[in-house]
C-alpha cells in the first residue's frame, strides 16, 4: 500500500512523498520533486562570464542573489581575480539581506501557522495580527538590503564580477545601521517563539557548512578538516524525482542554520552567541525541527552583523571601485551558504570566459537524502499510532522544518 | 459591497518569485483583500477549496505534464487568467535551452529515459488563452496590484507600451549602450520595470521579453555589432528570456 501526501503547501516549490507500507509497517519514504527541469547548467554553458550570474540568480527567487555570489566567486577564482574587503564586506550585507528575508517568509509566513493552528499567515492575522506584522517588518528589511546591494528584490543584476553596478551610498548605510538596530527587539523575540517547538523529524548524524560563516573557499564537516565537494559528496539520480540526491561520505547529511551555528558558533555576534549557549544543549541533540529555532538565532546574528559591516563601512567610507577581470582558461568553485545552507557552483571557463562546464548544487538538492530520513522515522513513529491526517500534517511540518527550496533543487547536473 | 473574487494562484515550473513578489505587496496585499478572497495559493496557504476562481494567475512555464494538468485546471476553472512573468508570458531562460527534451535529460540526469514525464519548456499562452499576460523577471509588484485591483472594480487594465529607454530617459540615467558600450536591450524591451538596471548602471538584459509592435531588433543587432559583440553572444542575448529573432 502506498499513502500518497499531496503536494506539499507552504514550501517553495513543488514536491510530494509517498509513503510505502508493507505487511503493516512503513518500510521506504519516497520524496518526490515534481517541479520541472529547468536545465540551468545547460543554459550556462558557452556563454560569457559577465552575463551568467545574472542568469544563475533565476535559479531562485528567495535566494538569487545566494546565487549570484556563488556564481560570481566560482568565476573570480576561475580568473584568479581576488576582490578586496570592501566588496566582501558589501557582498556580505547582501546575503544577510537574503537570510532576513528568506528566514522571516520561513519562520513567521510558513511555519508559525503550524504553532497556532491555522492554514496560513493570512487567516492567522486575524488573531496574530502583531506577529505577522513583525514578520513582515524583518522580511523587509532584508529585502531592502537585496535591493540595495542586489539591485531590486529579485534577480537584480548588481552583483557582477569585480563589483558592482552601483555601490550603496551613506544614507543608505546609514539607514542600515539604524533599522538593524531597531529590528534587534522582534528578532529576539522570535527565538523564544521558536525555542517553545517540540523535537521531531530525524537526529542529523553528518554536518556540512562553508568554512567561513557565509561563505568559504572550502567546505568543513564536523572534522573541521576543510575539502572541496568533489572529495566527500556524491550524487546520484532517482528514477521517481528530478532532484538529484547527495551523500557525505555514503550518509546522508544536513545543511543549513542548525549546521551553521553547530560547526560554526565561535564566530557568531555577541547577542547571538549567548541565544546560542542558551539553546545549546536542545540544539546539539540535532533533531531536524531545532533548524527553526537555529533560524531564528540567525534572525539576530543578521541583524547583529548588518549593523557591524554598515558601522565599518561608515567609519572609513565606500571607495566605491571594482577590480578589474580578465577573461582566462581556469576552474573555480564558489561556496556560499544560502539561507538553507551550502550552495555550490563550479566552472571552467576558456581563454574568451565562456563557461565550458559547469555544476550547480544547491541546499535543497544536498538535504534531499536527509529529509527522506526525517520522512522515514516519523512516519515510522506515527503509522498505526496517530490517525492519518494528523500523521500527514506532522509529516508536512517535518518537510517545512528543512525550509525546502524544491525550485532550486531540480538543475543539477554532472557533465 | 459584494462578496469577494476568489482568487487562485498556480505555480508551475519556475524560481517562485513570481508567487514570492505577491507577498512582496506586504501591506497591500492585504488592500487587495479586501476585494480577494484567496482559494488556492500553495506557497502562501495550505487551503485549496479546488472549485471555480474569478481571477486565476499562473507563473511558471509548461515543463512536465503535470504542469499541463495544472494549466488546464486554472484555465477552465477561471474566468479571468492572467499569465504572470515572462516564464508564462514568454518561457524564460529555460525556454533558451535548445537541446531535445531527450536528450537534455540524458545530459543532466544519465539513461533514466524520461519517467517523470518531463517536456520542452513553453510559456503558458502557448497552450491556452490568457486574458491578460503581465511580462517581467519578475514583474513589477506595482502593475500587478493596479491590473488586480482594475479588475475587481471591472476596469480593463492598462498595458505599458513603450521601450525601457522611455524609463530611462525620465529617471534622467545615463545612457549605458551610448556611454558604456554596454550590451544594454533597453530600446527593444517593454517597459514597466522603471529602467531598474540601468539605475544599477548596467544594462538591460530584456528580462521583461520584446516590446510588441514596430520593434526594431534588426538595428540593435547593428549596433550590438558595431561595438564589437560577435553574433553568437547577440544572439543568445535576444534569446535568452523570450524567442527572439533578430
Ligand atoms: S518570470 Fe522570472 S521571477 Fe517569475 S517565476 Fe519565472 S524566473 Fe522566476
Ligand atoms: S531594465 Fe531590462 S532587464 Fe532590467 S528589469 Fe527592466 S526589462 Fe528587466
Amino acid at each position: 500500500m502506498i499513502i500518497e501526501l499531496r503536494e506539499f503547501a507552504r514550501v517553495e516549490g513543488n514536491g510530494k512523498a509517498e509513503i510505502v507500507i508493507e505487511d503493516g509497517d512503513v518500510k521506504d519514504v519516497r520524496l518526490k520533486i515534481v517541479e520541472g527541469p529547468r536545465f540551468f547548467e545547460l543554459l550556462t554553458l558557452g556563454r560569457h562570464y559577465y552575463d551568467v550570474p545574472d542568469l544563475e540568480a533565476r535559479i531562485c527567487a528567495i535566494c538569487y542573489l545566494a546565487h549570484s555570489v556563488a556564481s560570481v566567486m566560482g568565476i573570480e577564482r576561475a580568473f584568479g581575480v581576488e576582490v578586496p574587503e570592501e566588496i566582501q564586506l558589501l557582498r556580505e550585507l547582501g546575503l544577510i539581506g537574503e537570510f532576513l528575508e528568506s528566514h522571516a517568509l520561513h519562520l513567521y509566513l510558513l511555519v508559525a501557522p503550524d504553532v497556532f493552528g491555522y492554514p496560513d499567515a493570512i487567516r492567522m492575522a486575524t488573531k496574530h495580527g502583531e506577529l505577522v506584522k513583525e514578520g513582515l517588518a524583518l522580511k523587509a528589511f532584508g529585502n531592502r538590503l537585496r535591493e540595495l546591494i542586489g539591485g531590486r528584490e529579485i534577480h537584480g543584476i548588481n552583483v557582477k564580477p569585480g563589483g558592482f553596478g552601483r555601490y550603496p551610498t551613506q544614507e543608505g548605510l546609514e539607514e542600515v545601521e539604524r533599522q538593524s538596530e531597531a529590528l534587534l527587539r522582534l528578532a529576539k523575540r522570535a527565538v523564544r517563539l521558536f525555542a517553545q517547538l517540540d523535537p521531531y523529524g530525524e537526529r542529523v548524524k553528518h554536518f556540512v557548512v562553508t568554512d567561513g560563516y557565509l561563505w568559504g573557499k572550502r567546505l568543513i564537516a564536523e572534522d573541521k578538516e576543510p575539502f572541496h565537494y568533489t572529495e566527500r559528496i556524491e550524487e546520484r539520480s532517482l528514477v521517481y524525482s528530478f532532484a538529484k540526491q547527495s551523500r557525505y561520505n555514503g550518509e546522508d547529511f544536513f545543511v543549513g542554520a542548525l549546521s551553521r551555528l553547530l560547526l560554526k558558533n565561535e564566530m557568531l555576534t555577541p547577542e547571538a552567541k549567548r541565544l546560542f549557549e542558551e539553546h545549546r544543549e536542545r540544539l546539539e541533540t540535532g533533531y531536524v525541527s531545532y533548524n527553526n529555532l537555529a533560524q531564528a538565532i540567525e534572525l539576530v546574528y543578521s541583524l547583529e552583523r548588518a549593523g557591524e559591516i554598515a558601522k565599518t563601512l561608515l567609519d572609513r567610507g565606500i571607495n566605491g571601485e571594482n577590480v578589474p577581470v580578465e577573461p582566462r582558461e581556469g576552474e573555480g568553485i564558489g561556496y556560499v551558504e544560502a539561507p538553507r545552507g551550502v550552495l555550490i557552483h563550479h566552472y571552467r571557463t576558456d581563454s574568451e570566459g565562456r563557461i565550458t562546464y559547469s555544476n550547480i548544487i544547491t541546499p535543497t538538492a544536498l538535504n534531499h537524502a536527509m529529509i527522506e530520513a526525517s520522512l522515514l522515522r516519523e512516519a515510522k513513529a506515527l503509522y498505526g499510532e496517530a490517525d492519518e491526517g494528523d500523521m500527514i500534517q506532522r509529516l508536512e511540518e517535518t518537510v517545512r522544518a528543512f525550509d525546502p527550496c524544491i525550485s532550486c533543487s531540480v538543475h543539477l547536473v554532472k557533465l | 459591497m459584494m462578496g469577494k473574487l476568489k482568487l487562485g494562484v498556480f505555480e508551475l515550473t519556475d524560481c517562485g518569485g513570481c508567487a514570492l513578489n505577491m507577498l512582496f505587496l506586504y501591506e497591500r496585499l492585504f488592500d487587495l483583500l479586501e476585494f480577494y478572497e484567496i482559494g488556492e495559493f500553495h506557497m502562501a496557504s495550505s487551503l485549496k477549496t479546488e472549485n471555480h476562481y474569478d481571477v486565476a494567475v499562473v507563473t511558471g512555464t509548461v515543463s512536465s505534464h503535470r504542469d499541463l494538468e495544472l494549466l488546464k485546471h486554472a484555465r477552465n476553472h477561471s474566468n479571468y487568467l492572467i499569465a504572470l512573468g515572462t516564464c508564462a508570458t514568454h518561457g524564460d531562460v529555460q525556454a533558451s535551452v535548445e537541446l531535445p527534451i531527450r536528450e537534455k535529460l540524458k545530459a543532466v540526469y544519465g539513461d533514466e529515459g524520461n519517467p517523470m514525464k518531463a517536456l520542452d519548456s513553453k510559456p503558458v499562452v502557448e497552450y491556452v488563452a490568457v486574458d491578460l499576460a503581465i511580462p517581467g523577471c519578475p514583474y513589477d509588484k506595482n502593475e500587478l496590484y493596479q491590473a488586480l485591483m482594475d479588475i475587481a472594480k471591472g476596469i480593463d487594465p492598462v498595458r505599458p507600451d513603450y521601450p525601457v529607454c522611455v524609463e530611462c530617459k525620465l529617471n534622467e540615467y545615463e545612457c549605458v549602450l551610448v556611454k558604456k558600450d554596454l550590451p544594454c536591450l533597453g530600446p527593444i524591451t517593454l517597459g514597466g520595470c522603471n529602467a531598474v538596471c540601468i539605475k544599477s548602471g548596467l544594462g538591460c538584459i530584456g528580462c521583461r521579453g520584446p516590446l510588441p509592435g514596430e520593434v526594431n531588433p534588426a538595428s540593435e543587432y547593428e549596433i550590438l555589432k558595431g561595438k564589437g559583440y560577435d553574433d553568437d553572444y547577440i544572439v543568445r542575448k535576444f534569446k535568452t528570456f523570450a524567442r527572439w529573432e533578430p
